[in-house]
């Protein structure tokens, strides 16, 4: 697994676009910390895909990290 | 046209008193139940109570620029797996725990001596015998981590005293309690011993060990003498750079006294940052006054939590604000406060996400007591151990062995496995302000000797002739 970004070929496809995903910096915010990250995203909509194993893995991490207790 | 209030000595005087809330306490002097109210005058919130024989009693609980009544962290109550006593007399009278109490044990306090290498003019437990009497054995405090195990379940464990180092087994009783299944043991020590053997840490750190509660009062030799007898600031400095060695965590735990080291707040801070990631972090106890006090304390002998927001404030110049704080999740949000925060690489702190939230409006809801409760378990046995994971390197690149690049959210957790750092403070209660609203809503229990589960601050409480209420006293 890649250990620094998240651009990979993909078959998946904006639905309401119709538009193959393309590799673009993006910000990614919670609980008032930004970050920013390459992310495969629709070209036209700006609809990002978050693929699972980043979901579960380095994001679940950083956000248990921001959390309040 | 807007009205002008010009504020001079006469309108303090006669600053209105506003009655805020009611709740239940003690009398100081016979400790049978009496209510009790919260009213405020200026910035200040006492609490009120009279006993028909004795008086009335006036305490500060609240004073400064945070408002009390935005303080708030409600919980919906949660009775404990299996209460070990029945109510009789009701609250505080029961306590062990008994099914009205309102929250699970998040930390169980376990006596494991009443011997202590020092002779402080300060302390909870009233230790200091040079001799162990009824000290329990390994195999009672077997029995006493199997009480813990079925009234609260997993909890996090903190093994105190007396000085619990006193104690030859101290290993062993760390290991037991692991073997028990409890994760997250934490050591309650003023740190002499560990920082004169440096295989002494190694060893406990190898038993099962996580973390050091490390009494640490301040950097000044004044403060030092005036708390505990004699400057040990060398000998505290040692027992973090002796555990760091070893993998342990360390708390740094000052108990904070008016005209003591309260202006040290700031400098303390700096200190536990410098010494990230071995020190995961500082939690100021105000002081609180158990045993005998025939005229009640003055209200300038006592430091309130937003005093002690305020002092971290001005001491850090600005760079550390009100805002990166918040109520607790698990116990009574008058006990506590608690901020989470990353050291940069410049030893500067950077909240992460602590403090109230930017949509939060009206009275916030309450949450399941558990659910939060769980939730400090988890962050606490996270937060105060230290981590096995390689250090993040002065880059902050958090490097993983390869020359992959790294993203914001790799240089991140690279920082952050290692460099969290927590702030907070814990008010605990005497027998002049103690509330019975939030003696139910407490999560960090002591263990009898016959196995109950006890409010830290019922199991400490004293009359103000120094009576307790429950240590040494088993009640039925």
């Amino acid at each position: 697994m890649s250990q620094f970004s998240f651009v990979e070929a993909t078959d998946w496809q904006c639905a309401a676009c119709n538009q193959p995903l393309e590799a673009t910096k993006v910000q990614v915010t919670y609980l008032k910390s930004a970050f920013h990250v390459e992310l495969m995203t629709c070209p036209k909509c700006g609809f990002t895909l978050i693929p699972e194993d980043l979901a579960v893995g380095k994001m679940l991490e950083v956000e248990q990290l921001l959390e309040d207790k | 046209m807007t009205p002008v209030c010009l504020e001079t000595k006469q309108t303090v005087f006669n600053r209105a008193i506003e009655l805020l809330s009611s709740t239940s306490s003690v009398c100081p002097v016979c400790m049978q139940r009496v209510a009790a109210i919260r009213e405020q005058q200026g910035n200040t919130v006492y609490q009120v109570k009279r006993c028909p024989e004795h008086g009335t009693f006036r305490t500060v609980i609240w004073r400064g620029s945070i408002p009390f009544s935005s303080w708030l962290r409600p919980k919906k109550p949660s009775a404990p797996l299996q209460a070990f006593t029945e109510v009789h007399q009701g609250c505080p009278y029961d306590c062990g725990l008994c099914p009205d109490h309102g929250q699970h044990t998040c930390t169980a306090l376990i006596e494991i001596t009443n011997r202590c290498n020092l002779r402080c003019p300060v302390c909870f437990a009233d230790a200091g015998a040079e001799q162990p009497s009824n000290e329990p054995s390994l195999s009672h405090i077997g029995f006493l981590y199997d009480q813990v195990m079925a009234g609260s379940g997993p909890s996090n464990i903190q093994l105190s005293g007396g000085e619990p180092t006193m104690r030859e087994d101290l290993a062993e009783i760390i290991r037991l309690g692991r073997d028990k299944g409890f994760h997250f043991i934490q050591l309650n020590s003023n740190g002499l011993k560990l920082a004169a053997d440096p295989c002494y840490a190694q060893k406990l750190k190898d038993a099962g060990l996580a973390s050091v509660f490390l009494q640490f009062d301040g950097l000044k030799a004044a403060t030092h003498i005036a708390l505990r007898g004699r400057d040990l600031h060398r000998i505290k400095e040692q027992a973090i750079i002796n555990c760091g060695k070893a993998g342990l965590g360390v708390v740094l735990v000052p108990t904070l006294v008016p005209g003591v080291n309260p202006q040290e707040i700031g400098a303390i801070i700096e200190y536990g940052a410098r010494f990230a990631p071995t020190v995961r972090g500082v939690h100021f106890q105000p002081i609180s006054y158990f045993g005998r006090f025939p005229e009640p304390p003055a209200d300038r002998d006592r430091l309130t939590l937003p005093e002690v927001i305020e002092l971290i404030e001005l001491q850090s110049e600005g760079r550390i604000s009100r805002d990166n704080f918040a109520p607790p999740a698990c116990e009574h949000a008058l006990c506590s406060f608690h901020g989470n925060f990353i050291v940069q690489e410049d030893g500067q702190l950077m909240p992460l996400g602590s403090g109230p939230t930017c949509c939060s409006t009206g009275e916030p809801q309450a949450i399941p007591a558990l659910e939060g409760r769980q939730k400090s378990v988890n962050f606490t046995a996270r937060q105060w151990s230290l981590p096995a994971l390689p250090m993040a390197n002065a880059q902050g690149c958090g490097c993983n062995g390869t020359d992959k690049p790294q993203d914001d959210l790799d240089r991140f957790l690279a920082r952050a496995r290692t460099h969290t750092f927590s702030l907070s403070a814990m008010a605990f209660q005497d027998v002049w302000n103690l509330d019975l609203e939030r003696l139910r809503g407490c999560c960090i229990h002591i263990v009898s000797p016959a196995g109950k589960l006890i409010p830290f601050c019922a199991y400490n409480l004293t009359s103000n002739q120094g009576e307790p209420l429950y240590r040494g006293v088993e009640r039925a």
